[in-house]
């Protein structure tokens, strides 16, 4: 007798509560109601989510708040590149200017061969520590090869090959994390105005005496590129490349190259025709490439 | 005992003694989860607070009025219905159900309250609001409520179900500000890899709650020291 009574009441009383908290809610719903900036929305939904901090927001939501504010350019995006702009300009009304894609290069060109005085390093292997420590190579300014870049980079972009770090542009986004990793600060952001563009791959600020010493390729401040071009500067006894006024398109840079006593001016993005013929005979190894979607794993076993 | 002397031994019960994350190990995933910055955590402890208060107010009513054995509401539906009023109505086996009913409603409608009108404090809270609803700590101080009032002879009223919800409030703001302030500093010192982020945290908590046993038996010292004071 007592149980069905019981369970009825039980039953009643969750009810009622429930469509009481429900009226409640609704009600608190209708008249709490905050009108949210429909553009805030329309710009998170163009943005590409990353969350990388390359527009120097906190992240995608932050940007969009500020750009619906009016007090950040559209163009700061560097994985969304020009599409994304250009949908933001539609957003918010206003004129797309030119954005050039930044992707990162390292302004080193050497191989491990070709970096002179290196000592067997059995320490900490990244190139944070090997930097504290004198006398791994001979070169103080170039790329240690440890790979502190590529582990930074969550796009998979850079891979250390015969101890030179090297950046694949076609995963590159051009969030900056390398440059902010790399402990010799010789990775920086050049806007890409074609596939292919010249940088120069040396940071070496020695006199050209001291650089052979180090490097068989490095940048001996000859100031010969300069005296064929007046887009180099000389800057600590390195040739400075204005990028400002670099088109590749329009400007030839050969007669630079040819003056060149090292190789310390590199093309880096998309291989020419000529280089792609020139390895056009070599077995290419079989890549393993990550499946991101079954290992993330970022152990680094050391024994 | 007077009731103001009551009413404080239960709220420094609360928050010292009998702290809720150092003593019955409840509300562990905010503790550990939001309390690597101090102003993060102390907005939290801040939320927890507010919606522990109202929580807590919420469930007293329920439970007085309907929920526990021989609540007035059910009883009177009973002999309202012909049955023998002798018969005690126990809808207590509802209380679970009932108080994550009133929690998930209340944190809804803080959430929607603060959004209209403290827009930087629902900025500063946002995450944590929605994650308030499933804070164990909460519950635990309903449950706690309920079991003051299943005994008809000694029930609470409001004001103690409210000194021990503010009191349990304080305990855990006091409990997570202490962690976030350990945790900045433990950012700096030389942790071995493998004890690094949860491992070494759980190893403080520990030891923050080992530190806290040293206020057991503080509240016959508060007692005796109300008794004198009243004479």
């Amino acid at each position: 007798m007592l149980t069905p009574i019981t369970v009825t009441l039980a039953a009643t009383t969750l009810g009622s509560i429930a469509v009481g908290m429900g009226w409640v809610l609704g009600w608190a719903n209708r008249t709490f109601h905050v009108e949210v900036d429909p553009k805030v929305d329309a710009i998170l939904a163009a943005l590409p989510g990353a969350n990388c901090g390359g527009c120097g927001y906190v992240g995608c939501s932050d940007y969009a708040e500020a750009v619906a504010r009016g007090e950040a350019p559209i163009s700061l995006c560097p994985p969304g590149g020009a599409g994304t702009a250009a949908a933001l300009a539609s957003i918010m009304g206003v004129e797309v200017g030119e954005t050039l894609p930044y992707r990162a290069v390292i302004h080193c060109s050497a191989t491990l061969q070709q970096r002179l005085k290196r000592t067997a390093y059995r320490g900490e292997p990244t190139c944070a520590a090997a930097n504290l420590v004198a006398g791994v190579q001979g070169c103080t300014y170039g790329c240690l090869g440890l790979g502190d870049c590529m582990r930074a980079c969550d796009y998979d972009a850079i891979e250390v090959v015969d101890g030179l770090a090297r950046i694949d542009y076609r995963k590159c986004i051009g969030c900056k994390a390398c440059a902010k990793a790399c402990p010799r600060n010789i990775i920086s952001m050049v806007p890409f105005k074609a596939d292919r563009i010249m940088i120069v791959g040396c940071s070496n600020k020695d006199f050209g005496p001291v650089v052979k010493e180090v490097c068989s390729i490095g940048c001996i401040g000859c100031k010969a590129c300069t005296k064929a071009t007046d887009l180099f500067t000389m800057k600590d006894n390195l040739p400075v490349l204005d990028y400002d006024r670099y088109d590749p398109a329009a400007v030839n840079m050969q007669p630079a190259i040819d003056k060149c006593p090292m190789e310390s001016l590199v093309y880096v993005g998309k291989p020419s025709r000529q280089d792609l013929a020139a390895v056009a005979a070599e077995d290419l190894p079989n890549r393993v490439e990550a499946d991101f979607k079954t290992t993330v794993d970022d152990t680094e076993w050391r024994g | 005992m007077d009731t103001i002397g009551s009413l404080i031994l239960i709220f420094i019960s609360a928050a010292l003694i009998n702290n809720f994350v150092l003593h019955y190990f409840v509300g562990i995933c905010p503790f550990l989860g939001v309390s690597r910055r101090i102003d993060t955590a102390f907005g939290m402890g801040c939320a927890v607070t507010f919606v522990i208060a109202i929580a807590a107010t919420l469930s007293w009513i329920f439970t007085y009025f309907i929920l526990r054995p021989g609540a007035p509401l059910p009883g009177w539906v009973w002999t309202q219905l012909g049955g023998d009023p002798a018969v005690t109505i126990n809808l207590s086996v509802l209380s679970y159900i009932v108080y994550i009913f009133v929690i998930a409603s209340s944190v809804q409608f803080v959430e929607m309250y603060v959004r209209r009108f403290f827009p930087p404090l629902y900025k500063s809270f946002g995450v944590f609001l929605p994650l308030i609803t499933t804070n164990c700590a909460i519950l635990f101080a309903c449950l706690l409520i309920m079991q003051n009032l299943a005994d008809p002879k000694a029930l609470w009223g409001l004001h103690q179900a409210l000194a021990l919800a503010v009191g349990g409030g304080v305990g855990f703001t006091i409990a997570i500000v202490l962690m976030a302030g350990i945790r900045e500093e433990l950012d700096l010192a030389d942790v071995p890899r493998p004890l690094r982020g949860a491992g070494v945290a759980l190893v403080v908590a520990g030891i923050l709650a080992m530190a806290f046993m040293g206020f057991t038996g503080m509240d016959k010292g508060i007692e005796t020291a109300f008794s004198s004071l009243l004479k």
